[in-house]
């Protein structure tokens, strides 16, 4: 029901999805349906709670030009119910047997799930594949939903202070490359899009074999086999789900942009870079940058700029990380200051990590953070289940990956974050965006 | 699956009173819900309880499944009115986190990131929370952060600069003059849950201030230690005993507040946000309700059906009928002291007339029809599985006790919870909802464009009132306008 939102200040939940130490294996079982449908299954009895989870590889970078904003409406569109729940059953029964449930797109993917008491696992699989199999998609849908999600704009970005900071660091980062038009879209978009051409979206990317089904708590592995078989084995497989990735051009010079937002009172100001995607090493290594810029009060530009100098009342670095590409963003808000000299002593500590390696003592607290994101990241069930669907999902089929990510934060070295940090962070080829108090400009 | 038989520790809560076994898979009819299986039995595993000399208690939940410990520390010191030094114990809170006698701040945050833990403090209390082998450390911290606060006067111009900008941040954002507005009308200005910081309130805090709402309100008195995770529950003891046991402070007691009235007929409260492209409506009265009340299950029951999330009659109405917003609930608060119902949505400025009427509407249905058996049931049934569900957090049952300690539950409080959710009738839902949803006496408080949403106010024929941005009285807009 909700985009995910990098909000400005959840910076330390940018990237830490999953870390591992040995002592914590996350044990899963993994395994295809005929009809494609990848499954993984995660037993844990110490509670009992069962999560239930489609991901599908489907969002807003695969939408059709003109028709922006497709496949987060379409989230919207699938709790309208199926040939067998009635319009406005699906939350009712998710509720009535204890339930909690919700979906999220992203501009990669799109995440659907329930968490029930455990012996409410076959209606968790029910309802999920009710929707994969046969949803209503109807006008009355449409309809509602067209005017739920303009709801949701303007709640989560146009009446929100700092609402449309990323959309807007997006639309510059990326000029040809989806990732320009944001997740929420245009509503002109989905006003002027026929149901026909929403009937075929669903044909198109929610076929079993785009999508991944994960199980994680309170189960016994055979019987849930056998459960899975009957409710997704009769759902057909479709086409191959076929991507082309757009490759943005390198930008070649520095992009200067400002945005008016009625809702603030402080700038927020920002240099912005593109970055290889989430399933890069160097993705990891620009992780580590931002732990070292900005997370904890020790880290260099909060003890700079907000505790010695007093100059920012907070401040940003976090990577905005996707499949394709990655957005990395630097910024703060002004306390008492002005934009420029924040800007100037932001460059000044990346040009630190550009041209000195970092101290023992500071990788050491790295490794020694890492490893308490990790340990935290793994403790809920649900969090589990999107986690293994992220690894198969993201990292070639490795759904594995959630077990290895740590070893891989303790193999990147100090010349790797240098080298990074020099390679990406380059100021000639970046947007600097001023996101200003006030009334937009007309357009 | 689940733990069986660990005798009075155990109780057997039936989710939906449903106990029909697991169909055969293969065969499945996928034209109808499929039945559950048996219910699991939950195991609420009571914490281990130490009650220090000097006023802490001590709780400990032992959980080794994951190579970390968390501790939070948390002075039961109630609503606390701060009169003209309002802003003052959140900026204390802050201060707490800037440095010990010992350790400049630098030095502290250091030793902090180093470890790779988290320690933050606040005015009634605080948190540590590292890997297992860095606890003691990090709780160590923890403790001098209380105990031995640096109040450098460096420290406070910063975090008092810090909060005027924050302030200011914050003034044109439509949701959070709501939130003060809302409290402040409802409560009254002079009440410790209506009253709120201004700039001039804040420009007016000294140093003093902060170290003399330290020492009227930090210490042992009234705390309570919650130490989850991978610890022995005598390990917990001797470390709290090493780092608090000899700490001493001001005893502190409840304050007494008088009640706050509602209006005397339902009224609008206008606040006008002209950049606002949406309404903030909360629909709002004071209650007193406790939670050792008979009242409070049924209440829980009645307030779910209302407004208790996406199935709900505001949601299903204001959303999925109507589409006015994107989402709309509402909460009935129990306490000590008074609490609010509020019912509220966020809905677009052409549709805020039409969404007070349904607002109205369904407060008023609630209270003069009975619910069906099917909403009772499914309330009842969505409060077993929360709970269930609610048990994945090994903190949980810490909060349960110290939540039986705070509010003088009986000790069997959650063990019974459910039976208690069970036995809520329909006649119980209406009886509540006409007690404590105060159809009558509600204020309607909407933040919002006034220009846009103004004429269709007036039409539903509710008195209206108009308030600034800080919820003083303000004279109505001359007619035409």
């Amino acid at each position: 029901m909700q985009i995910v939102k990098n909000v400005l200040f959840a910076l330390t939940a940018a990237a830490f999805m999953s870390f591992s130490a040995k002592a914590q294996k996350v044990e899963f079982t993994e395994y295809d349906l005929p009809n494609g449908l990848h499954v993984i299954l995660h037993a844990d009895h110490h509670a009992p709670v069962v999560a239930v989870s489609v991901m599908y590889h489907v969002g807003s970078k695969n939408e059709e030009p003109g028709r922006t904003g497709f496949a987060h409406f379409f989230e919207h569109l699938l709790f309208e119910g199926s040939d067998n729940i009635k319009r406005g059953q699906f939350m009712k029964i998710v509720s009535a047997n204890g339930g909690s449930n919700n979906a999220n797109t992203t501009q990669d993917r799109t995440f659907y799930y329930e968490v029930f008491p455990s012996n409410y696992l076959e209606t968790g699989l029910w309802l999920e594949s009710e929707r994969m199999m046969h949803p209503v998609i109807n006008d009355i849908g449409v309809k509602i939903q067209d005017e739920v999600v303009k709801e949701e704009k303007r709640q989560s970005f146009d009446n929100r202070p700092y609402g449309n900071f990323i959309n807007t660091v997006a639309k510059d980062l990326f000029t040809t490359h989806p990732y320009h038009n944001g997740v929420i879209g245009e509503m002109k978009d989905i006003d002027a899009a026929k149901l026909e051409e929403f009937k075929a979206f669903f044909k198109q990317y929610y076929v079993p074999n785009n999508a991944v089904l994960t199980i994680a708590g309170d189960i016994d592995p055979v019987k849930t086999k056998a459960l899975i078989a009957g409710y997704f084995g009769p759902i057909p497989g479709g086409p191959p789900v076929v991507y082309h990735k757009v490759d943005e051009p390198p930008m070649t010079k520095a992009i200067v942009d400002t945005f008016y937002d009625a809702n603030t009172q402080i700038p927020l100001v920002a240099v912005a870079y593109r970055i290889p995607g989430r399933n890069s090493r160097d993705a990891r290594v620009m992780q580590m940058i931002s732990n070292l810029l900005s997370s904890g009060g020790s880290s260099r530009l909060y003890k700079k700029m907000v505790d010695d100098k007093k100059e920012a009342l907070q401040v940003l670095a976090f990577n905005y990380t996707l499949e394709d590409y990655g957005m990395y963003i630097i910024g703060a808000l002004p306390n008492n200051s002005t934009n420029e000299v924040l800007l100037k002593d932001i460059d000044d500590e990346v040009v630190k990590l550009q041209t000195d390696l970092i101290s023992q003592e500071d990788y050491q607290k790295l490794e020694n953070q890492m490893e308490n994101n990790y340990v935290n990241a793994n403790s809920r069930q649900l969090g589990i289940a999107e986690n293994l669907a992220n690894g198969y999902t993201f990292y070639h089929k490795d759904t594995n990956e959630l077990n290895e990510e740590l070893a891989v934060y303790k193999s990147i070295t100090r010349e790797e974050i240098r080298d990074a940090a020099k390679k990406y962070l380059d100021a000639n080829k970046r947007l600097t965006l001023y996101y200003l108090p006030g009334k937009a400009k007309a357009k | 699956m689940t733990k069986k038989n660990q005798m009075k520790k155990l109780i057997l809560l039936a989710a939906g009173a449903l106990f029909i076994q697991l169909a055969q898979a293969q065969t499945i009819d996928r034209s109808k819900e499929p039945a559950p299986g048996p219910a699991p039995v939950l195991s609420i595993k009571d914490p281990v309880i130490y009650k220090l000399p000097n006023g802490i208690t001590l709780l400990v939940v032992e959980d080794h499944r994951l190579p970390k410990v968390t501790a939070n520390y948390m002075i039961d010191a109630g609503s606390v009115t701060e009169g003209d030094k309002a802003g003052v114990l959140s900026l204390m809170g802050g201060m707490l986190n800037e440095g010990t006698k010992a350790k400049a701040k630098s030095d502290f945050d250091e030793a902090v990131d180093k470890i790779g833990a988290n320690v933050n403090l606040n005015w009634s209390g605080g948190y540590a929370s590292a890997l297992t082998r860095y606890f003691t450390t990090a709780f160590k911290l923890m403790g001098e952060a209380l105990k031995e606060p640096a109040f450098t006067q460096e420290s406070f111009d910063k975090l008092k600069s810090q909060e005027l900008t924050g302030l200011k941040s914050q003034a044109k954002n439509a949701k959070a003059i709501s939130a003060r507005v809302t409290n402040a009308l409802a409560y009254g200005k002079n009440h410790p849950d209506g009253e709120f910081e201004t700039e001039e309130s804040i420009q007016k805090l000294t140093l003093q201030d902060v170290k003399d709402a330290y020492a009227k309100y930090v210490g042992p008195s009234r705390g309570y230690l919650t130490i989850t995770g991978d610890i022995k529950p005598a390990e917990a003891k001797v470390l709290v005993t090493e780092v608090f046991g000899s700490w001493t402070g001001p005893k502190v007691s409840l304050e007494k507040v008088a009640d706050s009235p509602n209006p005397a007929k339902t009224e609008i409260d206008l606040v006008d946000v002209p950049n606002a492209v949406q309404s903030e409506i909360n629909v709002v009265n004071l209650v007193n309700l406790r939670m050792s009340d008979p009242d409070y299950f049924p209440v829980l029951i009645a307030n779910y059906i209302l407004g208790g999330g996406a199935q709900a009659r505001l949601f299903m109405n204001l959303r999925e009928k109507h589409s006015f917003t994107y989402g709309a609930y509402s909460s009935l608060g129990a306490g000590r002291l008074q609490s609010m119902f509020d019912a509220s949505a966020s809905v677009r400025n052409a549709k805020t007339d039409s969404a007070v009427t349904e607002f109205l509407a369904e407060v008023n249905r609630i209270r003069t029809e009975k619910v069906t058996d099917e909403e009772l049931t499914n309330a009842k049934a969505l409060y077993a599985g929360s709970f269930a569900r609610g048990l994945e957090d090994p903190a949980r049952t810490a909060t349960f006790a110290s939540n039986i300690l705070i509010n003088n539950l009986p000790a069997d409080f959650y063990k019974t919870y459910l039976q208690k959710v069970n036995a809520v009738t329909a006649d119980d839902v209406m009886r509540v909802a006409k007690k404590y949803m105060d159809y009558d006496h509600l204020r309607v408080i909407i933040v919002g464009s006034q220009g846009q949403i103004l004429p269709g106010l007036q039409k539903t024929g509710l008195p209206i009132n108009f308030f600034d941005k800080y919820a003083a009285p303000v004279t109505a807009p001359a007619a035409g306008k």
